[in-house]
């Protein structure tokens, strides 16, 4: 049932497993060999589970889980920069794969792998930045397409391909920092969107945008880590949506990812621009200027 | 498809059966990015076909792609009465409006029409304020005579009476908030902070009212550079005032504060 995201859940548990200084909790070889299962020969990408189609989402993980890995060397890197750059429109915007869909999280998607791959002078970039513009909206946030309503994970997609493309200054700070300050609820939590429910996920989406802003403080730091704490199963394990809910691998990942930026002691450090170890964005010379809260001490 | 499917008429079959596959799917569920994609695809792949009164009497060839359309904004509006928050539903409500066949498109006022219905049912759906700002934006860029003071002032009063009602839910703030825009016209600004204090007196606790307040003073200053010490003053009370009843955000009302 969950084999359409199959290869971008490994790349969840072994990301959280990294900030939670357990990589080696899920052996390398075994998940090089995973990753290279998913490999679709005809379209020169990653699918979500052997045999299925090439689609950006798994791609973006797949290529993500190598590097950290240090395994890049497995992929064919030509192949898999001539994919993603096919999938862009005129309009600057990504689609998913051929079959169309577009998002802008597909955009986040094109413009974090080809970084990695050390290719994005294969991109148009002034085209990107002007597609990126179109789907800003007067309250300083970003929609999924052009006229899409503002979405925290949307902002998550835009403001970091932005930051990947050195181009910030295309965001409205100070507007986009306040839409996403109004995301923390009373209960500490953080919502995606004016007057809906908290999320754990938010917790990442929301301050990794405000970290790349370097806003945040803007927000209730101890009232949302306690939320997401107590989002945890403390029977088996994990985090979920909101308090008693089941745990999943997402969950997990977002609220542990919430968790470093917020300065949790014990965990290693994230990059908010990549959602990978910042020691792993900094081996490859990509780290940008984020600002996350201090570590601090158990 | 054209892998398998050799005639147009085996197209039209099975991509109708898809439509009718991904409608039940949709109630399911409803937000599950690769259904509501399937459905697009369905109707962009839908081949020329015959036009006579069978196929809803469209001329041309085009009976199987009106056929199609033509149920999509039923579907569409049958999602949002299940959940009027569903920004796949309002993605692909914006689709069908910019892409369907001429005559199947829906006016600007219907449209308008649409969002009040929303709106006057639950003035929380922030997801129809922001629709009933896209549509505004449209018309007014494509007839700039068209945005009036009379149009505007009916527009302020309509979001007035979600503030009123509810002056803890954002979507009301947020709409307001885009109807003043850069704040270019000094007496609207002074207007509406009007409303607002009168509002404040009856909630001397909301912090939406208090924010407002210290935005629109601000802009403000940029007209009446007169009376920029007692605007600054009122806005650094209101960011004290905040900072004490929303200490969630108090380092930004405190921020805000220092650079006055």
């Amino acid at each position: 049932m969950t084999s359409h995201l199959r290869l971008n859940a490994v790349y969840w548990g072994l990301t959280a497993l990294c900030v939670m200084k357990h990589k080696d909790a899920l052996d390398r070889e075994q998940l090089i060999d995973f990753v290279m299962s998913c490999w679709d020969e005809k379209a020169g990408a990653f699918g979500a589970h052997p045999r299925h189609d090439a689609h950006m989402l798994p791609t973006l993980s797949g290529i993500q889980i190598l590097i950290i890995h240090d395994a890049l060397d497995r992929l064919d890197k030509e192949r898999v920069i001539s994919f993603i750059l096919s999938l862009q429109s005129p309009s600057g915007s990504f689609s998913g794969d051929r079959f169309g869909e577009t998002d802008t999280r597909f955009c986040y998607c094109a413009v974090s792998a080809l970084s990695l791959l050390g290719a994005l002078d294969r991109l148009d970039i002034n085209k990107t930045v002007e597609y990126i513009r179109k789907c800003k909206n007067f309250d300083g946030g970003y929609g999924s397409d052009v006229g899409g309503e503002s979405h925290a994970s949307q902002v998550f997609t835009c403001v970091g391909a932005l930051a990947i493309l050195n181009r910030l200054d295309e965001v409205d700070s100070e507007t986009l920092a306040w839409w996403l300050s109004e995301r923390q609820l009373p209960n500490g939590g953080l919502n995606g969107r004016p007057e809906k429910l908290e999320d754990v996920c938010y917790s990442f989406w929301v301050l990794s945008a405000l970290s790349i802003l370097n806003k945040m403080t803007w927000i209730d730091g101890p009232a949302l880590e306690r939320f997401i704490l107590s989002s945890q199963d403390n029977d088996a394990g994990g985090i979920a949506d909101r308090p008693g809910d089941m745990p999943d691998v997402w969950h997990t990942l977002f609220g542990v990812a919430g968790l470093s930026l917020l300065g949790y002691p014990g965990l290693d450090d994230l990059d908010p621009v990549y959602c990978m170890p910042k020691e792993v964005i900094e081996r490859i010379g990509l780290r940008k200027g984020w600002v996350a809260l201090p570590r601090r001490s158990e | 498809m054209d892998e398998w499917c050799r005639t147009p008429e085996e197209s039209h079959k099975l991509l109708f059966s898809d439509l009718a596959f991904t409608t039940t799917a949709l109630k399911r569920h409803p937000k599950v990015y690769t259904i509501w994609n399937h459905r697009r695809w369905c109707l962009e792949s839908m081949p020329e076909g015959p036009g006579n009164a069978d196929d809803g009497g469209a001329e041309g060839g085009e009976g199987w792609k009106m056929s199609a359309w033509s149920q999509e904004m039923i579907i569409v509006e049958k999602m949002l009465s299940m959940d009027e928050r569903n920004f796949h539903a309002w993605d692909y409500r914006r689709y069908i409006l910019s892409h369907c066949p001429a005559s199947l498109k829906r006016t600007d006022s219907d449209e308008l029409a649409y969002t009040t219905r929303h709106i006057e049912k639950n003035h929380s759906n922030f997801s129809a304020w922001h629709q009933r700002s896209l549509v505004y934006t449209k018309l007014w860029s494509e007839k700039p005579e068209s945005r009036t003071k009379a149009l505007l002032d009916k527009e302020f009063e309509l979001v007035k009476q979600a503030l009123w009602m509810a002056p803890d839910d954002q979507s009301g703030w947020m709409y307001h908030r885009w109807l003043i825009g850069n704040g270019e016209e000094p007496e609207v600004l002074e207007r509406e902070i009007s409303v607002i204090e009168e509002l404040l007196e009856e909630e001397p606790e909301s912090r939406w009212c208090l924010n407002s307040l210290v935005h629109y003073k601000r802009l403000l200053l940029q007209h009446r550079s007169g009376e920029q010490h007692q605007l600054t003053e009122d806005c650094r009370q209101s960011l004290n005032k905040l900072a004490s009843i929303d200490k969630m955000r108090r380092q930004r009302y405190e921020g805000i504060s220092s650079t006055l």
